[in-house]
């Protein structure tokens, strides 16, 4: 029986994301007033990458957000900047990762294909795509076309293609939707093998699933709308509570099911959660 | 026996089989039984195939017509798919609309304007028919590219794709089943044409031209010979397209 204590403790290094004042509108405002910066987590011995899950209900305006900071959309309002090799830049398509509801594939090209595709554009080699493969349980799959996969494999699949071409940030549009507790364990277990293969590594998760947004996070954001003095909620939603799993003695554990904290957060948010539509 | 009546239920392929033969024995019961004048006998039409094919040619003519139909629907599905390709881009959509809106005028109105274009009988044959077929293909197309998801455009741009090679991507590559589909589809819809345009055309022959002389002196078996000569032919080039779209696309077998 090994007595060793597991260590927990971190710092924060250099910011890796930086999101200022984003608002988006169309007829009228989706989002205003985002504001959220993403550090560096260093913990000793070892290679922790960072996991942000913005939580919101159905038709916030998640997506929408997703898609700014994966620079696929301009906000009206404000940046969104990562760290780059040469100091910080704007986002732009193609500097991040982004994972979509469903999974979408090259569906005429096979899946060792598909990753190739990416690797190249990368100029990553033949090895490197054998190499996620193999990490990733689907070195046995790689001749087959994306309709033989399940929802699963296609879906680690689709984190390998996007880990190819930009390895540092990921951003996964609802990864839990629809699955059951045995695949959403999958899921989240993969999540966390992301996390720690670089120590930039920055994966953000949109989702409105609590349960597995606490057990994969460092920080949980929650989206929505705030109401003003009588009561009425005002538009746009913004960033209205963050949580620091850190802090709170929750981030990494393998055991935080079991812990008094987890069932205090998830009632605590649940309840977050009718206010804020 | 309700289940026949009834949609959606599931039949054994034995069963669609012996479905399929009974109905085939019953349509030839009714056909060598029923005396009416708009209906050849069987036997009628065996002996106008034999005379067409005797003394009238029908078998050069065939080979004439498909030459002029397969040169239109190579001609047509590789313009309509450059245009369709083309028409990811702004500056060209445009013109896209304005190709797949000429579908809607006739080709009689159509005949002296490619007759002062073309050299000879042959090219404004295949001209006609490209033409046809090309507008056809064209809307056809266009639809499928406008179906293109947002989510597909946006995985092309995480991978850092940008531009034309978007379009490769998802058009070409990514549509070439559908491609080779409507190529199949318009390939039926081009003997329909076919027999059009070589009506127009009399001098280079065809069975067009061999229809339309059957119809003239009134001959009903030689209409109907050369009618399910068009259709065995067409059921055949059906089948065979069928096989090169899913040799050309083997992830089409997985679905």
């Amino acid at each position: 029986m090994s007595d060793t204590v597991a260590d927990y403790s971190y710092t924060r290094s250099e910011c890796l994301m930086s999101i200022e004042n984003l608002g988006v509108h169309y007829d009228r405002p989706i989002l205003r007033d985002i504001n959220l910066k993403i550090y560096d987590i260093v913990r000793p011995n070892l290679t922790q990458g960072q996991v942000v899950t913005i939580l919101g209900p159905s038709g916030i305006g998640k997506t929408q957000l997703l898609r700014c900071i994966a620079g696929l959309q301009s906000p009206a309002t404000g940046t969104v900047s990562i760290q780059a090799e040469h100091g910080d830049k704007h986002v732009h398509a193609g500097d991040v990762g982004m994972v979509g509801q469903h999974y979408p594939l090259f569906n005429h090209r096979t899946v060792v294909d598909n990753l190739l595709i990416a690797a190249k554009r990368a100029n990553k080699t033949r090895e490197a795509v054998d190499h996620y493969l193999g990490d990733f349980k689907l070195a046995d799959q790689a001749s087959k076309y994306p309709m033989q996969l399940s929802g699963g494999q296609r879906q680690r699949v689709a984190i390998i293609q996007q880990l190819l071409n930009r390895s540092r940030f990921l951003v996964m549009d609802e990864p839990f939707s629809g699955l059951d507790p045995q695949a959403k364990q999958m899921v989240c277990d993969t999540l966390l093998t992301v996390s720690q293969k670089h120590e930039w590594s920055t994966t953000i998760v949109i989702s409105h699933d609590i349960d597995a947004a606490i057990y994969i996070s460092d920080t949980i954001c929650v989206l929505g709308r705030t109401r003003d003095g009588q009561g009425q909620p005002l538009p746009g939603a913004t960033i209205v509570d963050r949580y620091d799993l850190m802090e709170m003695g929750l981030a990494w554990r393998p055991d935080k099911q079991k812990l008094l904290q987890f069932a205090t957060l998830r009632e605590n948010i649940i309840d977050r959660f009718k206010t804020l539509l | 026996m309700r289940a026949l009546w009834t949609p959606y239920v599931w039949f054994s392929r034995r069963s669609i089989v012996v479905l399929i033969g009974v109905q085939v024995a019953v349509t030839l019961g009714i056909w060598l039984s029923l005396r009416a004048t708009w209906l050849p006998s069987p036997v009628g039409i065996i002996e106008a195939w034999r005379q067409l094919i005797v003394n009238q040619g029908l078998l050069p003519n065939l080979l004439e017509s498909i030459r002029t139909s397969l040169i239109s629907l190579v001609a047509a599905g590789l313009l309509s798919t450059l245009i369709v390709f083309l028409s990811t881009a702004p500056l060209f959509w445009p013109f896209a609309k304005f190709m797949a809106a000429l579908r809607f005028l006739g080709f009689a109105g159509l005949t002296y304007i490619f007759t002062l274009l073309t050299k000879n009988g042959d090219d404004l044959k295949v001209g006609l028919l490209t033409f046809g077929m090309t507008v056809f293909m064209t809307t056809s197309l266009m639809a499928e590219v406008k179906a293109i998801p947002q989510s597909s455009i946006d995985h092309c741009r995480t991978l850092d794709m940008h531009g034309w090679r978007i379009s490769y991507e998802l058009v070409l590559r990514g549509k070439l089943d559908t491609i080779l589909d409507l190529v199949r589809q318009n390939a039926a819809v081009g003997w329909t044409l076919l027999t059009m345009v070589e009506g127009l055309v009399r001098s280079s022959g065809g069975v067009g031209v061999m229809l339309l002389n059957q119809n003239r002196y009134f001959n009903l078996d030689g209409v109907f010979a050369i009618q399910i000569t068009i259709l065995l032919y067409g059921l055949l080039q059906d089948w065979f397209l069928g096989w090169v779209r899913q040799a050309v696309c083997p992830y089409l077998a997985t679905e």
